[in-house]
């Protein structure tokens, strides 16, 4: 018996649309949220078109996962890419080998940034769709994604109002502060990168082992949230998060280093809760891999900008101290779909219509300005002098990188730090 | 040190909790490098007295601010609950077995001071909006450092104490901890490298009650010496039974010991009352050794050997000893090396008496031992007075053979007026499982009367005496 995936009306409206586009394929993401009973399905966004490539190419492996890649960055917990449709006018069982493909290579890129580790009650299955361009007939199908053998499974598709519509939200402001050493004569970008994943992974532990407080109390693993039975009304919840101020059992450590990097400030977290009787185990679980996906991905954010800059300047800054501000959480309501937002980061020195112009380009949503939530997060900011520093004179520089446009960013950072992604892709060639 | 008030009733808090230690020495130099450290204990004072700070009752769904005017919640609990009432808000698995308890209890004492522990945690959420974070790169060659403190504070509690008095007394017990940690820190630093300032509990005699002392990991005992003396002027103990050596840490009745034997399970028993009689008892801790433990089937000449082992486990376990205790094996090649028996000897099964276990106390453990003898059983309702005198003085375990079998006498309850007399045995050919109300109940452990011995055989005895040292 297979999945079932409940479906917002609107995404009805939005693959009609593409229907109507000029001949050759259409790709894209199906985005939701997955329960063990059944997945929900919020919104569908195309594939944006490439350059180069004139529309009616074939389709593009690479280009379907870099783009799942960067709508993920712009999720917050609870909403994810749960697989992939297809327009065209073949037939349904001629895309199935791409379909798969798209699937398994969309997954295996996603998943590669996810610093969390896998729970054993996740949803493996990630769907297929194939939609006729003429007929406008859905077929539906699903592959599990932990099994690299798996055969397609026929599902539900199924289309309803207000899928979304009494989902609840569960927020907290996050404080973050990691220190960790680079080593000697590495204290590159490249290597930031590799010594704050392995800190990330173990604070993403730490807080996946911490207490989850909501609204105030400790809730039973087993239990429902509170007023959840509370039919169409939305619920949020205020949580808190107690972790274990260090790690049981760790030896003495002592290394020689050639500097450190320490991250420092406070994140809004936030995951949405379908209202199918959630759990709270489930709202605890979304809210921290939110929570860590956040600040991971600023942080790649920055690192992917200092890569190319000093890429582009020949030899990296020899300061002693720089400062960077980490970009700030920027929210945007889904229309129509209840209290959901996707999210995107802005830098500093951006303006709010660069952030309008990513969320059009990724996502395809006609966002004004007003729309915009930048109220939940302050945007960093670089003191004067640091409280406790040492009383040597430190150069407190603030490098605020511009923020390239998705084709920019992409081209660029696929090779620095898309390496290891890039081969999984070609070597996993299903 | 801190000191706990001693109290007949009440209950211990212990909370414990790993605290994150990391810093940057970027020079040699050794009066900087301590700046840096005192440095990052200052923050971790900080963190201990913010808001960010709390404790949690682990297995219940209570939690703790104490720093936020002791915050508690869930809310049906206020600071003014009286500390005993949060033990009916923790889940444990004595409450699904709570009728099958024996009816037999009336012989046993209720054991130690009850104790709800605690974990130390750290809130990392605030309420926003806040900055969002920033990122800073120090290049600077240096070394860094990195380990964890295991915070480990107790605080006992009388009936009347309410959460709000113990909370507060807790937090000064933390932030008393941090400042002992960074003393012991900063005295034992070698170059960059820094040793794990840990914390034990000792247990002294009433009023003193229990003492917290932070020892540097990796030290041994023997050069902690000048320590340990300080420690026992402060607290005016005698200089010649130690305290506090690491293995006299006092052991809180919820863990399990790793080596699964048994502990002193004389304490569950209630001792005789005879007229104008009083109970000279071991001293110390001592394991329970017997026949078919570790895999050996020793059963029918092992019981020497087991009383052997239990009079080892004693010195190693108030420190006067780092040795594991012997095997069978290990002691029959003792046995050999010193002459006393041929090299067949070991991987037999024959028996050894009193005069064995003397030689190997003295060879392996380097105690020395008086040798008791009587020529018949009878004559042991006589010994009254100086097996008294043993137990108040040396307080070691006694082994005792004679006719076919050897057993452990772990103390006397004598009259001096009546002559009345009765010996807790504690014996070797017990070949069940580390069962306490079996071993109890049957008597394995348990007090006899002067018929217990054989009144026609002849017997010795082995009294270890116990080096006067701390």
């Amino acid at each position: 018996m297979g999945r079932s995936y409940i479906v917002e009306d609107a995404v009805e409206g939005c693959l009609s649309k593409l229907c109507e586009q000029k001949a050759g394929s259409v790709t894209g993401l199906l985005l939701g949220q997955s329960s063990p009973q059944r997945d929900f399905v919020v919104m569908a966004t195309r594939t944006p078109p490439r350059e180069e490539t004139p529309a009616g190419n074939p389709v593009d492996k690479e280009w379907v996962s870099e783009h799942a890649r960067q709508v993920s960055r712009m999720l917050p917990g609870g909403l994810a890419v749960l697989g992939v449709f297809i327009i065209t006018d073949t037939e349904a069982k001629d895309t199935l080998t791409i379909l798969r493909q798209l699937v398994f290579a969309v997954e295996s890129l996603v998943s590669s940034e996810q610093l969390w580790s896998p729970a054993e009650d996740d949803v493996s299955d990630c769907v297929a769709l194939h939609v006729n361009r003429k007929t406008r007939k859905t077929f539906c199908r699903t592959f599990d994604v932990k099994d690299p053998k798996s055969t397609a499974k026929p599902a539900d598709w199924r289309y309803q109002a207000g899928v979304s519509a009494s989902w609840s939200t569960v927020s907290c402001c996050l404080h973050v502060d990691l220190l960790v050493p680079l080593p000697d004569n590495k204290t590159d970008p490249e290597n930031m990168d590799t010594c704050l994943k392995e800190e990330l992974r173990g604070w993403a532990r730490r807080l996946e082992s911490g207490v989850c407080l909501v609204d105030g109390r400790k809730l039973a693993e087993d239990a429902e949230l509170p007023g959840g039975q509370k039919r169409n009304v939305r619920q949020t919840y205020t949580a808190q998060i107690l972790v274990t101020p260090g790690a049981q059992g760790l030896a003495e450590e002592q290394q020689r280093c050639g500097g450190s990097v320490c991250v420092r400030g406070a994140v809004h977290s936030r995951a949405y809760v379908h209202s199918n009787k959630p759990k709270a185990r489930l709202a605890q679980k979304l809210l921290k891999r939110d929570a860590v996906s956040t600040v991971t991905t600023r942080v790649q954010m920055l690192l992917e900008e200092l890569l190319t800059s000093e890429d582009e300047n020949k030899g990296s800054s020899k300061q002693k101290r720089e400062l960077f501000c980490l970009p700030h959480r920027v929210f945007c309501p889904l229309k129509a779909s209840g209290p959901l937002c996707v999210c995107d980061y802005q830098f500093s020195d951006e303006s709010v219509c660069e952030v309008t112009e990513r969320l059009k380009e990724m996502l395809d949503i006609d966002a004004a300005e007003e729309d915009l939530d930048s109220s939940q997060e302050a945007p960093g900011q670089i003191p004067e002098r640091e409280v406790g520093a040492e009383p040597t004179v430190e150069t407190a520089v603030a490098l605020e990188p511009k923020r390239n446009s998705f084709v920019g960013v992409a081209m660029a950072t696929a090779a620095a730090l898309l390496a290891t992604a890039a081969s999984i892709l070609y070597l996993n060639d299903v | 040190m801190v000191v706990t008030d001693s109290s007949d009733s009440g209950t211990i808090l212990r909370v414990r909790g790993p605290l994150e230690f990391k810093c940057q020495l970027d020079s040699t130099d050794a009066l900087l490098m301590q700046k840096v450290i005192s440095r990052t204990f200052a923050a971790l004072h900080s963190q201990v007295k913010s808001e960010s700070c709390v404790l949690t009752v682990c297995d219940s769904s209570l939690i703790i601010w104490p720093n936020k005017g002791v915050y508690v919640t869930p809310e049906e609990i206020t600071p003014n609950t009286l500390c005993e009432d949060i033990h009916q808000w923790i889940q444990t698995d004595e409450q699904e077995s709570a009728g099958k308890r024996s009816s037999k209890k009336k012989n046993k004492k209720s054991s130690s001071a009850s104790v709800i522990n605690l974990c130390l945690m750290m809130e990392v959420t605030k309420t926003g909006p806040l900055s969002a974070p920033i990122l800073r790169r120090t290049l600077q060659k240096s070394h860094f450092l990195s380990t964890t403190l295991p915070m480990d504070c107790v605080v006992r509690t009388t009936c009347s104490d309410t959460i709000k008095d113990a909370f507060e007394r807790l937090l000064e017990a933390l932030t008393h901890q941090l400042c002992e940690m960074e003393k012991v820190t900063l005295q034992h630093m070698k170059g960059a490298t820094l040793l794990v300032p840990e914390p034990l509990h000792f247990l002294l005699p009433e009023p003193k009650g229990l003492v917290t002392v932070v020892y540097p990991a990796g030290v041994p005992d023997s050069q902690l010496e000048t320590h340990r003396k300080e420690l026992h002027q402060q607290f005016e103990l005698p200089d010649d039974w130690p305290y506090f050596r690491r293995v006299n840490a006092f052991h809180f009745s919820n863990e399990p010991y790793k080596d699964g034997y048994l502990r002193n399970p004389h304490m569950v028993l209630t001792h005789p009352t005879l007229d104008n009689g009083k109970v000279y008892l071991v001293q110390g801790i001592y394991s329970y050794h017997h026949y078919m433990q570790d895999h050996m089937d020793d059963n029918g000449w092992g019981c020497a050997y087991r009383s052997l082992q239990t009079i080892c486990s004693w010195f190693t376990q108030q420190g006067y000893v780092e040795r594991a205790v012997p095997t069978h094996r290990e002691i029959q090649q003792t046995l050999v090396d010193v002459g006393d028996k041929q090299g067949s000897f070991v991987g037999s099964r024959q028996w050894i008496g009193s005069i064995e276990v003397q030689v190997v106390l003295n060879q392996l453990l380097e105690v020395t031992s008086k040798i008791m003898f009587v020529s018949q059983g009878s004559e042991l309702a006589s010994k009254g007075r100086e097996l008294a005198n043993h137990f108040l003085t040396e307080g070691t375990p006694i082994m005792i053979g004679g006719g076919v079998l050897a057993h452990t006498i772990l103390g006397v309850a004598w009259s001096e007026t009546t002559g009345q007399i009765r010996y807790l045995i504690l014996d070797p050919h017990y070949t069940g499982a580390e069962d306490l109300q079996v071993i109890t109940d049957k008597g394995w452990c348990g007090w006899k009367g002067p018929d217990f011995w054989d009144q026609t055989a002849y017997y010795n005895l082995c009294l270890p005496q116990r080096p006067k040292v701390i």
